[in-house]
């Protein structure tokens, strides 16, 4: 997933790197007392550690492997803050020693793997874990599985994004059309994750045989710092880091529909429709449904939390009465 | 003692490293690399027109070849990224037609080239003391500085435990539903992470006993000489004279 310089639009790599610049100064303005001094190598330790685990890829079928991304691991470890800071630092590793992932490029891939990755590991993670019980094994499991599988599907649907509205706005000049670039990645990844979900649940449930103290850099809420509650702030914190992704992909729909006009008007031009025929009007509409279908799952996440928490408080209520503590 | 020689037996040449010492690059001061392939990727990765992209991926085969950094170690690099640049080319390719298909193979091409040779042509650490000197925020450099140092020990790390894992019959495994292999790899990593945190404590120690407070600096105190300059100024004419032909701002 890592996108090469000159791939995709300028505009929408610009618009990656003002998003991840701003995403990378509040977390370190929110992490300044976590990463101190001290911490500081805590940090870097995970981040290569993380780093490492990438190195090794596990069986797909076919003689074919894929490799663990990691950020919902380190976001289940550490919490969404560090996250952010470290997967930023795996990445510009990468980068900067690899030539691995590009550089004008480096906003949208840190938006994709260090940012919208981590927080959909933990957002995913907080949110399922005291529904399946995460104080159990089986249950701990499949919460992380799902925090895993969903920081890689979501995160390759954002690439999936990208590419389409660079290929729609430049006119065929960036990107890749969405009829390649949605089934490519969704596909891949849907099959990778599967891969990066049994890995960590393995890590996840590894490190907490052989030393669940280790992370002490950690925040309340991560797997090491003991279960989430619902109704918790961590419950408030996960929905806000879900809504978070969400409005992370705000501009690219904004940019989509400002400028994706112009590649469709050629597109249109060059099919011999002239302007002012009605079917000139269409890109304004799909603007408009873009932000729709945006605004929808926006309010449609809302109603899922509620319906989950209304549910859970039915379910949980007289447990907790015959709960003698 | 020259500087270069202290700074190398603190920190030991980076495996990864190899090919930085015997490059013609890596005389030059980290900075000037950093502002001159920048600049040069930027640049590129704004070109359209099929000719100005071939032209810069001309420049950076030029650049990759008088690096003198071996070419299979650039073609390696460059495997990496290619199955990205093939599946954008080719789609290009198919669904708007050959010109744009080529100039995505170009363009990305060119932009990788130039960062892989960067990334080769200098010490990482150097690298990484140049971001510092051209104002990235400290805490940014002195995590990837701290982190990069790591990344040597913990793959020697993971290598040892590869070695033992294959002596011991463990061959990969076969797909996604080969439990055991999963098990197998997702406990590797895991061991990996218990001995890097066993080692953050010690590691951060030494560190203190270095003298680290806060901040990692690089002491290479090298001033931007004639080299440099030429250096820089030749790849950022190279990237104005791209820039300003596909902004049709000359010919």
């Amino acid at each position: 997933m890592h996108i090469p310089d000159g791939l995709m639009d300028p505009l929408v790599a610009a618009a990656g790197w003002i998003e991840f610049l701003v995403v990378l100064g509040t977390a370190i303005f929110l992490s300044r007392s976590k990463i101190r001094e001290r911490n500081l190598p805590r940090v870097a330790i995970l981040s290569a550690g993380i780093f490492v685990a990438q190195m090794l890829n596990f069986p797909i079928g076919g003689g074919t492997t894929g490799h663990l991304i990691g950020a919902a691991l380190f976001a289940v470890m550490v919490g969404p803050v560090l996250a952010v800071i470290g997967m930023t630092v795996v990445l510009l590793i990468q980068a900067l020693m690899f030539g691995d992932g590009g550089v004008s490029a480096l906003g949208l891939n840190a938006l994709n793997m260090a940012i919208v990755a981590p927080l959909v590991g933990w957002g995913v993670y907080t949110l399922t874990d005291p529904i399946v019980n995460g104080q159990r094994r089986i249950g701990r499991g499949i919460s992380v599985a799902l925090a895993a599988w969903a920081s890689v599907f979501v995160a390759a649907g954002a690439c999936a994004g990208e590419l389409l509205v660079s290929y729609a706005i430049s006119g065929g000049d960036y990107g890749i059309a969405a009829n390649v670039s949605v089934p490519a990645m969704l596909g891949y990844h849907a099959v990778i994750g599967i891969g990066e979900a049994a890995i960590t649940v393995g890590l996840v449930s590894y490190l907490f045989i052989i030393s669940p103290e280790l992370f002490s850099a950690g925040e309340p809420g991560t797997a090491f710092k003991g279960p989430a509650k619902w109704f918790t702030s961590n419950t408030a914190r996960a929905t806000a880091v879900i809504l978070i992704v969400f409005a992370l992909m705000i501009p690219l729909y904004i940019i989509y529909a400002s400028e994706g006009r112009d590649g469709l008007e050629q597109t249109m031009e060059e099919a011999g429709t002239g302007e002012g025929s009605p079917l000139l009007s269409a890109p304004f509409s799909y603007g408009e449904t873009y932000l729709q279908v945006l605004l929808a799952g926006i309010v449609g996440f809302l109603v899922v939390c509620l319906a989950a928490l209304t549910i859970l408080r039915l379910l949980k209520s007289p447990t907790r009465r015959n709960d003698p503590g | 003692m020259t500087a270069l020689h202290l700074h190398d037996r603190m920190f030991e040449v980076h495996p990864l490293d190899e090919h930085a010492s015997e490059s013609r690059l890596g005389r030059l001061d980290a900075r000037a690399k950093l502002v001159g392939v920048l600049a040069f990727v930027v640049a590129s990765a704004l070109l359209t027109k099929p000719e100005l992209v071939l032209a810069s991926l001309a420049v950076a085969v030029t650049f990759a070849a008088s690096s003198a950094i071996p070419l299979r170690h650039t073609l390696r690099l460059y495997l990496g990224a290619l199955p990205f640049i093939l599946l954008a080319s080719l789609s290009l390719f198919l669904f708007v037609g050959l010109d744009n298909g080529v100039a995505m193979w170009a363009r990305t091409s060119a932009c990788v080239l130039a960062l892989i040779v960067l990334a080769s042509g200098t010490e990482t650490f150097e690298l990484f003391s140049g971001l510092r000197r051209l104002r990235v925020p400290a805490i940014i450099t002195t995590l990837l500085m701290l982190t990069h140092k790591y990344i040597g020990l913990l793959t020697e790390e993971l290598s040892r435990m590869t070695v033992a894992r294959r002596a011991r019959g463990f061959l990969g495994g076969r797909n996604l539903l080969d439990r055991y292999a999963l098990k197998v790899i997702s406990y590797t990593a895991g061991m990996v992470l218990v001995r890097s945190s066993e080692r953050a404590d010690r590691a951060y120690e030494g560190l203190k006993s270095r003298g680290f407070e806060k901040e990692m600096v690089g002491w290479r105190t090298k001033r931007i000489a004639a080299q440099e300059t030429l250096f820089m100024a030749s790849m950022l004419a190279a990237s104005v004279v791209l820039l300003a032909v596909q902004m049709e701002l000359v010919g």
